[in-house]
């Protein structure tokens, strides 16, 4: 590499850490870091101390189980990562930002320099993600160096792959080739949901024995052959001879992988310049909030008139606009996801009120949604000053910032909830109806609850890079806090209820209505809470 | 329309404005002047209820911003000096969400002669993060001008502007002001003031320096070489009370 741009590598990763110990100096910074390293480290301390209590492992699977499984599973898995690369990639795989674009671009470096520079700098950052994933791993593969280095080689070779991949697209864009791409796909996705189809008609076969006769089948191995090597570094039984070997491999398929994409850079220079600032600007645009899959169109048919409904309009079709604009391919992807609950529980043989599949929807629900799909105050924090200067009560704004972003949760959780009724035995009308009820008053609560915290402590939205161990940390503490709510409303809900059942003993219908009316006077409670924070936020303090 | 009695605004003990006091009615173009952290924008946020007054009152048409903030606002135009707009909804949805906010029930057509009156009549139906600095900035201020308020407030309106983006709205300015709105404009851009402003204030480190006509202001200088008579009266206000001569 260059010898400026291994200086601008070394300074960058020294302003890197500055900017950490700066975080840290502050009080809200080391307690939100302090809160991150403690959760990691009760997590893995559960996960090491016993096989039978630990939150991230099942008691049935013993170690080796889980090195068949691994070796089984996660080069198919990662050959399905593969074949999404090719349809959704558009390029670049190695982003320069504006700025090295305006320094670098017009110094006198090589392109390959340049490739070497930035495949250095993301080297860098997963050393930090596999140290992060190394405690995690170290059950599996016996030490830390094994997991570190399994981590490490993996993740390097998952970003060389799709660049690979997303490059030889672009280069052959416009030939004949090229058009092969979806109808390849098509059969692709057809042979799956014939695979899924046979699996359904033949009870004693699930889809995971027909993935695994697959992948032990020769032409399995001869496909799967490069992510093989990868699955092998996290089941190799020693350091040595047995990682060493598939280390070597590994090291000698990344940097195959790193010639081809320099090789094929020289090809796609035009292409990945023009994806470099359509990332730039969504990076931007997501920091303020915005979705990742945003519209790129320039120009859209206009909505004549926004509707008042005594101030709450606006806001709506404010936050309505950013979902069908922003967030419309998050949304089709997520009732797809909530439609697909249903037939994968019976497929699996996992039951919805299973404890893990309640877990597992509730961090849905409670984590990755909000998240992901952002259509409230959260995106607007660095546009408070237009709801500042509204001649609207603060209440109706804030009621108006939650309508899409409670609707919108809401259809998806009911289609989760058809989803389940269809196709579980246990789950009658009855109980599908009040678990519709009794989402709606749960959805706002969890989203006037984030609401209230992101006025009361605004933050970004996305972290500043792989070590933002304060990001991390206040997501992990924002999620406790807004667990510990949700479920002391659903107690006092449930305790309301009960005690209904018990001075009334006449119907399960009226304890429930109970139930319900203190859930949603809960929400509104905290909507209240909501306003406040509202008027009490601080837009950025310019002192000129 | 406007009057500002004693505000003082501090930021974790640092004093951004000191004792404030001053009035402007309807016609009136008041030029607020001074350097980098004197005090102008957070006057400005003030007076249209962005941040709150840590004491003194502000009053908007009779309203005062802080007992009625709704009533206020209504009469109240404000533009950034960064317009912030939402990267989702197109040029004609901002005025449409201005309409609503305002409680507008016929507006289209006053719509129409503003997006035509900033040639932004065929960017109707683009994206606001398409736009140029300068055409969001019109965008912005065709927003504030949509209800007819009756106090305007500009903070640094010509950036990113082209000369004839900055005098169209230097005539936009003069006919609001004519029309009976009381204006406000913070910039460091003294010929604007000298080709708009009926009103100079300086304003530095959070208190005001001077406050009058500009024909009284430019009189304590007298006659200069210079170009530009506001330029050396804001120097020799602001560097005089610096040298400690005042």
């Amino acid at each position: 590499m260059d010898r400026a741009l291994f200086h601008l590598l070394m300074m960058r990763l020294r302003g890197g850490i500055r900017l950490r110990l700066v975080q840290l100096q502050s009080v809200r910074g080391l307690l939100f870091t302090l809160a991150f390293g403690g959760i990691i480290w009760l997590l893995v301390a559960a996960n090491s101390s016993s096989p039978d209590v630990g939150v991230l492992t099942d008691a049935t699977l013993d170690r080796r189980a889980l090195s068949t499984q691994i070796s089984t599973f996660m080069p198919l898995g990662m050959l399905a990562m593969s074949l999404l690369t090719v349809a959704l990639a558009t390029g670049p795989t190695f982003h320069f930002s504006p700025t090295e674009i305006n320094f670098l671009f017009t110094g006198p470096f090589r392109r390959r320099d340049l490739i070497i520079y930035k495949f250095s700098a993301y080297v860098a950052g997963v050393a930090l993600s596999s140290a992060l994933i190394t405690p995690f791993a170290q059950a599996q593969t016996g030490s830390a160096l094994s997991a570190f280095v399994a981590s490490l080689l993996t993740l390097i070779f998952v970003q060389l792959n799709s660049a690979v991949i997303g490059m030889a697209g672009q280069a052959l864009e416009g030939s004949r080739l090229a058009r092969l791409r979806y109808p390849l796909l098509a059969l692709l996705l057809l042979a799956a949901v014939a695979t899924v189809l046979y699996a359904w008609a033949e009870p004693d076969l699930s889809i995971f024995d027909l993935l695994s006769e697959f992948r032990h089948s020769w032409i399995g191995i001869i496909i799967l052959f490069p992510y093989i090597v990868f699955a092998e570094l996290f089941v190799a039984p020693s350091l040595f001879p047995n990682l060493a070997v598939w280390a070597s491999i590994a090291i000698l398929i990344n940097i195959a992988l790193l010639a081809a994409v320099i090789a094929l850079d020289a090809r796609t220079t035009d292409r990945a310049l023009s994806e470099n600032a359509r990332r730039s600007n969504r990076w931007e645009r997501i920091k303020q909030g915005g979705s990742v899959w945003a519209s790129e169109r320039t120009e859209v048919p206009s909505i004549r008139r926004s509707p008042i409904l005594g101030g709450l309009g606006p806001i709506a079709l404010r936050q309505a606009t950013s979902a069908a604009r922003n967030s419309i391919k998050i949304i089709v992807v997520f009732a797809g996801l909530a439609a697909c609950v249903g037939p994968l529980g019976v497929a699996l043989g996992v039951s919805v009120t299973d404890a893990r599949a309640f877990l597992a929807m509730y961090i849905f629900f409670g984590f990755i949604l909000p998240r992901t799909l952002v259509c409230d105050f959260r995106g607007d924090l660095s546009r408070m000053e237009i709801y500042k200067t509204l001649p609207i009560a603060p209440w109706r704004i804030c009621a108006g910032q939650l309508v899409v972003q409670v609707l919108l949760t809401y259809v998806i959780a009911l289609t989760l909830i058809v989803s389940i009724f269809a196709f579980e035995d246990g789950v009658d009308t009855s109980v599908a109806l009040v678990f519709a009820a009794f989402a709606l008053p749960l959805t706002v609560l969890v989203y006037a609850i984030e609401n209230t915290i992101h006025l009361l402590f605004p933050t970004k939205l996305v972290p500043m890079g792989r070590a933002d161990f304060e990001f991390l940390g206040r997501s992990l503490v924002e999620f406790i806090a807004k667990t510990i709510i949700v479920l002391a409303a659903a107690a006092a809900s449930a305790a309301v209820g009960f005690v209904t059942f018990t001075t009334i003993r006449t119907s399960l219908v009226l304890s429930g209505l109970a139930s319900w009316t203190t859930l949603t006077l809960i929400g509104l409670l905290t909507l209240v809470v909501m306003q406040y924070a509202f008027r009490r936020f601080a837009v950025a303090e310019t002192v000129d | 329309m406007i009057t500002v009695t004693n505000f003082s605004k501090q930021y974790k003990g640092f004093t951004a404005v000191k004792n404030l006091s001053f009035s402007i009615e309807p016609g009136q173009i008041l030029g607020l002047v001074g350097p980098n952290g004197a005090g102008k924008t957070t006057t400005l946020r003030a007076l249209c209820g962005i941040i709150p007054p840590t004491s003194g009152q502000l009053l908007i048409a009779g309203h005062d911003i802080v007992q009625e903030p709704i009533a206020a606002k209504r009469e109240i135009g404000y533009i950034p000096d960064d317009p912030r707009l939402f990267d989702t909804m197109t040029v004609w949805e901002h005025l449409a969400f201005t309409a609503a906010a305002h409680k507008l029930a016929d507006f289209e057509s006053d719509a129409e002669a503003l997006l035509a009156s900033f040639e932004l009549t065929h960017k109707r139906d683009t994206l606001v993060h398409n736009l140029s600095r300068g055409m969001r900035q019109k965008v912005a201020i065709a927003c504030a001008f949509l209800h007819d308020p009756k106090a305007i407030l500009f903070d640094e309106p010509l950036t990113g502007l082209d000369p004839q983006g900055i005098r169209g709205i230097q005539q936009a300015i003069r006919e609001r002001a004519q029309a009976g709105a009381a204006i406000i404009i913070s910039s460091h851009l003294l010929s604007l003031f000298e080709n708009l402003c009926t009103h100079i204030m300086v304003l530095n480190l959070g208190e005001c320096r001077r406050f009058g006509t500009m024909s009284e202001v430019l009189s304590e200088v007298g006659q200069t070489d210079s170009s530009s008579a506001l330029e050396e009266a804001y120097f020799a206000i602001t560097q005089h009370k610096e040298t400690g001569e005042v």
